[in-house]
């Protein structure tokens, strides 16, 4: 019982930074089960594909409340990342456990630098505002990719149509294999994906890739069941502290100031890069 | 998934049954079982998503994202296929 109390702080913690700041809690999540659980890379990946899947379905809803998610754009681009996914998953059930951590750590420092740069205002907003406006109900157009909403804060009504379609199915392929091959969400791809490269609001991008992450965390967690990795003892506990600190740190982001959140984060991954690099090359770092 | 980690603290199962997810569910015991069903349930959400697009979308006739849809799903199946393998 008190390994199933630890995972879910680590689970909660993950979590609640993660809804806090934008950025998914897997990356947080598996460095901490690698590191202070000594579990191997692909229980760690599976263990966090379930945490993805349960805060999406947490979250997802209220998104599709809204009207906001687009069902046939996200679904579209599934076609793709489903594809990512199932390859990186199996990639990830037969790569040795250092390089998974290599590869981990270059992500981790990439999405630290990341938070360092300015201009992650418009997300965040667009994230909180698509979950919290009681207006702004959207629509899709049947037959197309394409759809609108009531922008809550003018009234004014945004019509807005897919474009460059093969650009933002490549970048959702690429989302998917590092979903599979990671445990991530991949939405911090497909987000910018929708948005600067086919040109979908923000709103409308954040809604999407919310609701439609968790088929694509499910199409490699499927990989991981059938060869054993997914374990209920670790995976349940963790998965529902993931979900109780994501809506926690959804409902406490607008206490903190935003470039604070980013730049502790950021501290915060830089410091989990260098550990999971240690890890990669063997060298113990005394956790 | 909350019902299993309760019924294993009143059953005073200690340690972690490293058991995979498909042995717990046919043979373990009831809070592990529990915990085990509630992961599948979990993973199945959204496959039931996809499930039911595709029946809103078939009944509003959209048959390109009919077939969207159905893509997605025999990936998911692949995805299994391929694990086991």
């Amino acid at each position: 019982m008190t390994l199933s109390l630890l995972l879910a702080v680590l689970g909660a913690a993950a979590g609640y930074f993660g809804a806090l700041v934008g950025v998914g809690g897997g990356l947080l999540l598996i460095p901490g089960l690698v590191l202070l659980f000594r579990l191997d890379m692909p229980t760690a990946v599976a263990t966090s594909l379930v945490g993805v899947i349960a805060s999406s379905t947490a979250a997802g809803s209220a998104y599709v409340g809204k009207g906001l998610a687009n069902m046939r754009l996200g679904m579209t681009l599934e076609i793709s990342t489903t594809v990512g996914a199932l390859t990186g998953a199996l990639l990830g059930t037969r790569l040795n456990g250092e390089v998974l951590a290599g590869v981990f750590a270059v992500l981790v420092f990439v999405t630290a630098g990341a938070l360092l740069r300015p201009g992650r205002g418009e997300h965040e907003a667009a994230v909180k505002g698509a979950h919290e406006d009681a207006r702004g109900k959207g629509w899709e157009d049947s037959g197309s990719l394409g759809g609108g909403y009531v922008e809550p804060r003018t009234g004014e009504t945004v019509r807005y149509r897919a474009s460059r379609i093969p650009l933002g199915s490549a970048i959702a392929l690429t989302a998917g294999v590092l979903s599979g091959l990671l445990g991530v969400g991949g939405g911090a791809l497909k987000v910018p994906a929708m948005n600067l490269g086919m040109r979908i609001p923000m709103r409308v991008a954040a809604a999407t890739s919310n609701f439609m992450v968790g088929v694509t965390a499910v199409s490699s967690l499927l990989v991981y069941f059938a060869r054993g990795h997914v374990h209920p003892a670790i995976a349940a506990p963790t998965g529902l502290g993931v979900v109780v600190g994501a809506l926690l740190g959804a409902r406490m982001s607008g206490r903190f100031r935003p470039s604070v959140l980013r730049r502790v984060l950021a501290v915060a991954l830089l410091l989990v890069g260098v550990e999971m690099t240690a890890h990669a090359l063997g060298v113990h770092l005394g956790t | 998934m909350l019902g299993g980690l309760i019924l294993r603290a009143a059953e005073r199962e200690t340690g972690t049954p490293d058991a995979p997810l498909f042995h717990l569910v046919r043979a373990g015991d009831l809070g592990s079982s529990t915990m085990a069903m509630g992961v599948l349930g979990l993973a199945l959400t959204p496959i039931l998503r996809v499930v039911a697009l595709a029946l809103i979308w078939l009944k509003e006739r959209d048959w390109r994202f009919v077939a969207v849809a159905a893509f997605v799903l025999m990936m998911l199946g692949i995805s299994i296929l391929l694990g086991k393998g």
